[in-house]
């Protein structure tokens, strides 16, 4: 198990930076998430941490050691790669084995040590294939047990589910999550999929155009964003302008907000006492009111459209100049025309400075 | 960075031209009406009003993609640097004039475009140079730092040094002459430039005996505007064709079709000298066509001189066009037609305004081929004793008495690669702007495919069946020719006279089976070399991200495509008579010493290595970074990912690229007969070949037939090891 350290990384493509000053812990046996949209860099820093890149500035330390210049082979991390990187022209024991030979391990004890991976990863008897007799679920468990047969220090994975079908897919990211558990493995785990994220992990660090926004626990990104693209890349958010009128507490401020015309109670970070705000709204966060409005945040709109998705409604509601996107339950039918009363649990909000 | 397009452009591409023109005419009725100052200010027209232009808006993107201007622009700026330097006067300073505004305009673009970019990467990072290095470096281990070095060493050594010695040569004046003396000579003197003829007629009727005989030889306007005439036309003559046959065979059905394009490839199969024998025969006073028109208009026809050269290289280097122009058709989106179809378009208008511009820059990279083949072949101009071209000119430097080449013939070298690299250049440049054929919304599709109508059917039977088999002939010749079917004299065959008795005496002779001995050793030799010189050049292109070097060693490693095999041999021949002085490989040491295999075998392996690196390249492409990785990561070192992982990897990429290699190589003329015209004894099949065919022994052209037969076999095996046992495309040349 080991501790991983990121200080003050930079790494520069051309004219590009495509990690920038980036500083991370991800702590022993964590199951740590880089999620970004697509050239964010969050490859580039799972590149950096295995050892194919050396940073223009910063450093990286496996516990307290200084790896920054160690070269991949001698950083005993495994990778699983996006496209499984499985070796065409070697059988899927080879494969396995490939990286117990480079260790000088006896043969008998890595035939054992492949049969242990290859149940680990719940695929047995395939020994003897090539990787394109596979399919692509089954090649995904053979470049999980290649990684993991060496019994590395850091698990790195790459996207290791974006090339699977849908429903392989939640399977594949239980079965992940248990090995991980499991073996306690440190892990980073990269992906621009916010449910792959938001289910697996520990904690989830947010990075756009090469910088880390936010580093934090699945429920605190995910109701507590600290910035308009945290909001708006995890989930659908409304968002609203506004302006603080008065500081209730440290995590609490009155906000105007102009397109309700309202003034609403709304959770902080903390530090905005005046001044202009965006206030992020989740489409689920609404409450929808049958008696009398009684209390703060209370708002009322009339529906303009409503589309019914299986397992909720997602409604459009019109109050003031603000097109509202919310979420009902499935069976709570609103019409076109029906004036709704909607109340907003103020820790269900956030205002960010705008 | 953007260039948007709204109302500022107001100025046109032809505005240009009308001011250069303008200055042009100024500068001509000057120079008649003795007003000098009347130059001067033709220059600053020409100079000034396009920057004005420029600055006010001028529809500079059009310079830029459209093929021809860019191609044009290119062709100024040498045009009127040449001019300018070797201060011609007259109509050819007139002419630089007419394009010096476009030359002002692509610099100020260029320049401008420049500034730019670096004003807005040096706003964005500010980094110190040893961090970005150290960085950039971090990738490189020590087998990889060795590659790039070998790689890099051996490139600059064999292939920039001699060039650059050649130059260096080529400088080289009388004493009390400019440096630029030789080349002055070039483009000045009537031996190189006549634009002035004395009503010389292209064609004429003669007698031949009591026969009267249409004899057509074409012109002759100087050494080097013949050699740019005849690759002018033999390249376009070659690309319509091309375009044509491979139109007709990638969009529609008929019976025959698959005989059609196996014959129709018939061409690519290389035999030096003896196709061209073989044409000159098709096309002589008692040939087919001779029969033929003698029975129409009751005279013969025979095609000699300049113009058999022309006819005969248009039937050898059709078929590149073709190939690269069937590929281009068939790698065409279905949809993308479907759409014009759709929206009304039909018949000849769909096939230029959608298909042809979609398959262009496949066709561009055939064609730029076939113009550099044509411009150095030296089959043509020997069998047809064309003397007045640039390629024969120089070969003649190699047979001549003294065996000393002069700096004219150095010069004249230079002048011929520039030719070559340039057209290259830009057309490499046009295809990579335009290689949209390559975009689409990917998966594989059906090639659309239609049947032919009674009056396609028609065209196809009688027009491009008959011209197929024809151009197919000269191979066919070739064999019947060595089993003694064809009488060496004329077409005639006499099928109870075959003999295999040539054939076998390639090997039974030990004078003559020592050329394909030396052959079949310098060629095993050169494709070890270039082999492993394409693994290490290609592994490092492929791997390492230093854009500087990487991008420099892929140019040095693809452009010997470009240049002439006759530079390659006057550049070796200068390199080693200036570096290696006095010794064994210096190739004025007289036919005794001088140990042209060594020379020969480098020369080989650095001409030939595009084909083997296109090969090996392709193969790493298709092994993905990630495999590499995967092992690193696991803790494989350098030596053990490339030498385990990569290399079994790409095995039959790595077989093929050899296989073809050893076809180049062994087929391989222009330096073999010159090089080898200095050492005969240690020269290879070609050079036999060609000295039996000058020698003029009437069984010798059987002998060389019986070669070409053997070359043929040689061909035709790599085809089938590389197609159907390593199940690789053979490519044969372009694209």
């Amino acid at each position: 198990m080991t501790r991983i350290k990121l200080e003050n990384v930079t790494k520069i493509f051309g004219n590009t930076v495509a990690v920038d000053n980036v500083s991370l812990e991800i702590n022993e046996g964590e199951f740590f998430t880089i999620i970004g949209p697509s050239g964010c860099g969050k490859t580039t820093t799972l590149r950096i941490i295995a050892g194919f890149e050396l940073p223009e500035q910063g450093k990286v330390y496996f516990d307290d050691q200084d790896v920054t210049y160690l070269k991949p082979y001698h950083r005993n991390t495994a990778m699983v790669f996006q496209n499984y990187a499985l070796w065409p022209h070697m059988t899927v024991y080879d494969n396995i084995a490939y990286g117990l030979r480079l260790r000088k391990v006896p043969e008998d004890e890595i035939k054992k040590k492949v049969k242990w991976a290859l149940e680990l990863v719940d695929l047995e008897g395939v020994e003897k294939r090539y990787p394109l007799q596979l399919s692509g679920g089954q090649q995904q468990r053979v470049a999980l047990a290649r990684a993991l047969v060496v019994e590395p220090n850091v698990l790195l994975l790459d996207e290791p589910l974006s090339n699977l079908d849908a429903k392989l897919r939640v399977e594949m990211r239980e079965e992940i999550k248990s090995l991980q558990k499991r073996l306690k493995i440190t892990t980073i785990y990269v992906t621009h999929d916010q449910l792959e994220a938001l289910s697996m992990s520990d904690r989830i660090a947010v990075m756009n155009k090469g910088k880390v926004l936010q580093v934090d626990t699945p429920t605190n990104l995910y109701f507590k964003p600290n910035s308009l693209f945290v909001a708006s890349f995890l989930g659908r958010s409304n968002v609203l302008d506004g302006r603080v009128t008065s500081t209730l507490d440290d995590h609490m401020v009155r906000v105007y907000v102009d397109q309700l015309d309202k003034e609403l109670v709304i959770y902080t970070h903390g530090g905005i006492e005046t001044g202009k705000v965006h206030v992020v709204i989740r489409p689920e966060s609404f409450e929808l009111v049958e008696d009398l409005p009684v209390g703060e945040n209370i708002i009322e709109g009339v529906v303009d459209d409503s589309m019914f998705l299986g397992d909720k409604i997602e409604a459009r509601v019109i109050s003031g100049s603000a097109k509202l996107t919310i979420y009902l339950a499935n069976k709570i039918f609103v019409r076109q025309g029906q004036k709704v009363t909607l109340r907003i649990p103020p820790d269900r909000m956030v205002a960010l400075p705008a | 960075m953007t260039t948007t397009i709204d109302a500022t452009d107001q100025y046109k591409i032809k505005d240009l031209l009308l001011v250069g023109l303008i200055g042009a005419v100024l500068y001509y009725v000057g120079s008649n009406y003795n007003v000098p100052d009347l130059d001067l200010i033709a220059w600053i027209l020409a100079i000034i009003i396009p920057i004005a232009m420029y600055k006010r808006g001028l529809d500079v993107d059009k310079l830029k993609y459209s093929f021809s201007l860019s191609f044009l622009s290119i062709i100024s700026y040498l045009y009127v640097f040449m001019v300018l330097l070797l201060r011609l006067p007259g109509i050819p300073k007139a002419i630089a004039i007419l394009l010096t505004p476009i030359v002002v305009v692509s610099f100020i673009y260029s320049l401008d475009t420049y500034l730019k970019e670096r004003k807005t990467t040096r706003q964005k990072i500010k980094l110190p140079f040893s961090k970005r290095a150290k960085a950039a470096l971090y990738s490189l281990d020590a087998l990889v730092i060795a590659f790039l070095v070998i790689g890099t060493v051996m490139l600059v050594t064999f292939l920039l040094a001699p060039v650059l010695i050649m130059l260096w040569n080529a400088f080289i004046t009388p004493p009390g002459t400019p440096f630029y003396e030789n080349f002055k000579t070039i483009f000045t003197t009537r031996k190189y430039i006549r634009l002035i003829t004395f009503g010389e007629s292209p064609w004429s009727f003669q007698y031949i005996g009591d026969e009267k005989v249409l004899v057509i030889t074409g012109v002759n306007y100087g050494v080097l505007l013949n050699s740019l005439i005849n690759s002018v036309i033999v390249t376009t003559v070659a690309t319509v064709l091309g375009i044509i046959v491979a139109f007709v065979l990638a969009r529609y059905r008929f019976p025959g079709k698959t005989f059609l394009r196996i014959l129709a490839l018939v061409p690519l199969f290389v035999t030096p000298f003896i196709n061209s024998y073989v044409i000159k025969i098709l096309f002589s006073a008692s040939g087919p066509i001779s029969i033929i028109t003698k029975n129409l208009f009751g005279f013969g026809v025979q095609i000699d001189s300049l113009a058999g050269v022309t006819i005969a290289q248009i039937m050898a280097f059709y078929p590149i066009v073709y190939l690269n122009a069937y590929a281009s058709f068939q790698s065409i989106d279905p949809s993308m037609e479907e759409q014009a179809e759709n929206l009304g378009a039909k018949g000849f208008k769909l096939f230029s305004t959608v298909t042809l511009p979609l398959a262009l820059p496949g066709i561009a990279a055939g064609s730029i081929i076939v113009f550099i083949f044509s411009l150095e072949d030296l089959g043509a101009p020997i069998v047809f004793q064309e003397r007045r071209l640039m390629s024969y000119l120089i070969y003649s430097g190699f047979t001549s008495e003294t065996g000393v080449i002069s700096p004219e013939l150095a010069a004249l070298g230079f002048v011929m690669l520039f030719l070559a690299v340039v057209s290259f250049l830009s057309i490499k440049n046009y295809v990579g702007m335009r290689s949209y054929a390559m975009i689409s919304r990917g998966g594989r599709w059906k090639p659309r495919e239609r049947k032919l109508g009674i009056k396609g059917l028609l065209i196809v039977y009688l027009l491009l069946l008959p011209l197929v088999i024809w151009t197919a002939m000269p191979q066919i010749g070739v064999v019947l020719l060595a089993f003694n079917m064809m009488s060496p004299t004329g077409f005639y065959i006499h099928p109870e006279q075959v003999t295999a008795t040539y054939f076998l005496e390639l090997f039974q002779n030990p004078n003559i089976f020592i050329y394909i001995k030396n052959t079949i050793t310098y060629a095993l030799v050169a494709v070890f070399i270039a082999t492993t010189l394409s693994i290490i050049i290609g592994y490092a292109v492929s791997r390492v991200k230093i854009r500087f070097i990487t991008s420099a060693l892929d140019a040095l490693s693809t452009i010997p495509i470009a240049i002439p095999g006759l530079v390659i041999a006057l550049g070796y021949y200068f390199f080693f008579a200036t570096l290696f002085r006095g010794t064994p490989l210096d190739p004025t040491s007289g036919p005794t010493v001088f140990q042209a295999w060594i020379v020969l075998i480098i020369a080989y392996s650095i001409r030939k290595l595009p084909f083997v690196v296109r090969s090996v390249f392709a193969g790493f492409q298709q092994v993905h970074v990630a495999l590499e990785e995967a092992a690193l990561n696991l803790g494989a070192t350098r030596r053990k990912v490339v030498f385990g992982i990569v290399l079994p990897l790409i095995l039959a990429y790595i077989i093929s690229g050899a296989i073809i290699g050893f076809i180049y190589i062994s087929t391989e003329v222009s330096t073999s007969i010159t090089i080898g015209s200095l050492r005969s004894d240690q020269a290879p099949m070609t050079y036999y070949m060609k000295n039996i065919y000058i020698g003029g022994q009437l069984a010798g052209i059987q002998y060389v037939a019986a070669m070409g037969v053997l070359l043929i076999l040689f061909q035709l095996l790599a085809i089938l090891i590389v197609i159907l046992g390593l199940k690789q495309s053979y490519a044969f040349i372009g694209a």
